[in-house]
């Protein structure tokens, strides 16, 4: 039972180290932005889509329909 | 038989008809067998075009050797747009690498003039055939020219500002996730990242606020322009003397030609109309833009026809002006006719989005990794050891 709990923690601690790694960090992050340049700038979305239609346009390398 | 005399030379009358076939074929210039040239001229000049603006006007005109206007001539007029560029895709992607115009006229001063808005960067085809209406006043010819459109400057512009932004964003994210942390006994996370991702998340929830609610008020205005679009048929009066007949397509998706033409006939006897004047105006409604301007004559059977990319996808109008033709016996009022066609427009592909985000992200892992190198950097390190000094 205890070798359990201690298991469980070290788990735990694991878990929490492994998140908060550089590498983890920093693909979570990029992973947002990304995110948000899609839906900004590439989404289909129609709201999306007709809100920014003319900054699509003017910007380089954004293909519209 | 009828003789005259010339000089010393008696002048038959079969001489007499070669000396009057000479000067009747000197006033149409080319002889048969040579083959007329093409000059083109734009307004404006096409370095100064700007892609998907303004109507670009085009001007074919047939040649001799001696620079003079062929006459009676059939001009076809094919535009191609430039090649697919994947790498560096244009804003509309699905227009590359496709037909954007076919029409045939008769150029009865050996000219073909017409207004079309050119919609993306790149080099264009235009492919000019030229024959003569009676199939042999001169040998047809054919000539390619190569345009080549400039980009819009202001794309440049922003986005040389996304990149600034993007590296910036990187870099600030880079900055605070290459400190060193501990966490604190009873925290999940070091105080600082957990800012940051907060931070991050904020902003992704705030752009997709702000671009809803702006998609919300524009659709609102979205909804009176349609109101305005509609107007424009309030314009149409139909002719009492005159039979109009709509050909082709009502429906388009861009990327691919539709064929639009229209038939005049006379409402009493139903004979086809030849001599008439027709102004040709394509609207794009969602900003009552024009984007095709042509001025034709139908042909023996009353019929104008031709095939048109619409690249925008959505709803366009043609409006046809018919007027009699100068000097012609049929004399009748003006009057106007338009159809509305709808033009479905078509997602770029996912690969040429993609293509491009990898770019954007490219610029924002590269201000990552400069954010993350600056802030372990020996140098750094060494100015954050230092001790402070104390104040006198």
């Amino acid at each position: 039972m205890k070798s359990a709990a201690i298991n469980t923690r070290s788990f735990k601690q694991q878990a929490v180290r492994f998140t908060l790694s550089l590498p983890v960090q920093a693909t979570l992050y990029t992973s947002v932005c990304t995110l948000t340049i899609w839906t900004l700038y590439f989404s289909s979305y129609p709201p999306a889509h007709d809100s920014l239609h003319q900054v699509r346009h003017n910007t380089l390398m954004v293909g519209c329909h | 038989m009828v003789k005259f005399k010339l000089k010393n030379r008696q002048i038959t009358p079969s001489l007499l008809i070669s000396i009057l076939g000479l000067i009747g074929g000197s006033t149409n210039s080319l002889a048969a067998g040579s083959q007329p040239k093409i000059q083109l001229t734009t307004v404006p000049p096409i370095e100064q075009v700007v892609p998907a603006d303004k109507p670009v006007k085009l001007t074919f005109q047939a040649v001799d050797e001696q620079g003079k206007r062929v006459e009676k001539a059939k001009i076809r007029l094919q535009i191609f747009t430039p090649a697919k560029t994947p790498w560096l895709t244009s804003d509309f992607p699905i227009v590359e690498g496709t037909q954007l115009l076919d029409l045939e006229a008769f150029a009865s001063t050996g000219e073909l003039q017409l207004q079309k808005v050119l919609p993306i960067r790149g080099k264009y085809q235009l492919i000019v055939d030229v024959q003569p209406i009676d199939g042999k006043a001169f040998t047809p010819t054919q000539q390619t020219f190569t345009v080549s459109v400039p980009e819009k400057s202001v794309k440049y512009l922003n986005f040389g500002i996304l990149a600034v932004v993007l590296l910036g964003v990187g870099l600030g994210g880079g900055w605070v996730l290459g400190e060193s942390q501990k966490t604190l006994p009873g925290e999940i996370a070091p105080e600082r990242v957990r800012l940051l991702l907060s931070g991050a998340i904020l902003v992704a929830i705030a752009s997709l606020l702000v671009v809803n609610i702006r998609a919300e008020l524009a659709e609102s205005h979205h909804h009176g322009d349609h109101v305005h679009g509609k107007h424009s048929h309030s314009e149409d009066r139909p002719s009492p003397a005159l039979q109009t007949k709509w050909l082709g397509e009502d429906q388009a998706t861009v990327g691919k030609l539709a064929q639009i033409g229209l038939q005049l006939s006379d409402r009493n006897t139903g004979n086809p109309i030849t001599d008439a004047v027709l102004q040709v105006k394509a609207i794009g409604n969602e900003h009552n833009e024009t984007v095709f301007l042509y001025q034709g004559v139908p042909d023996a059977t009353g019929k104008l026809t031709w095939q048109q990319q619409f690249f925008d996808g959505a709803p366009h109008t043609i409006q046809v002006k018919v007027s009699p033709q100068p000097g012609a016996t049929r004399q009748f009022p003006s009057f106007q006719v338009s159809q509305e066609i709808e033009v479905a427009g078509v997602a770029p592909p996912l690969s040429v989005r993609f293509i491009t985000l990898a770019y954007l992200t490219g610029i924002l892992v590269l201000g990552l990794g400069l954010g993350i190198k600056l802030r372990r950097s020996p140098k750094f390190l060494q100015f954050a050891q230092r001790p402070k000094t104390q104040e006198l």
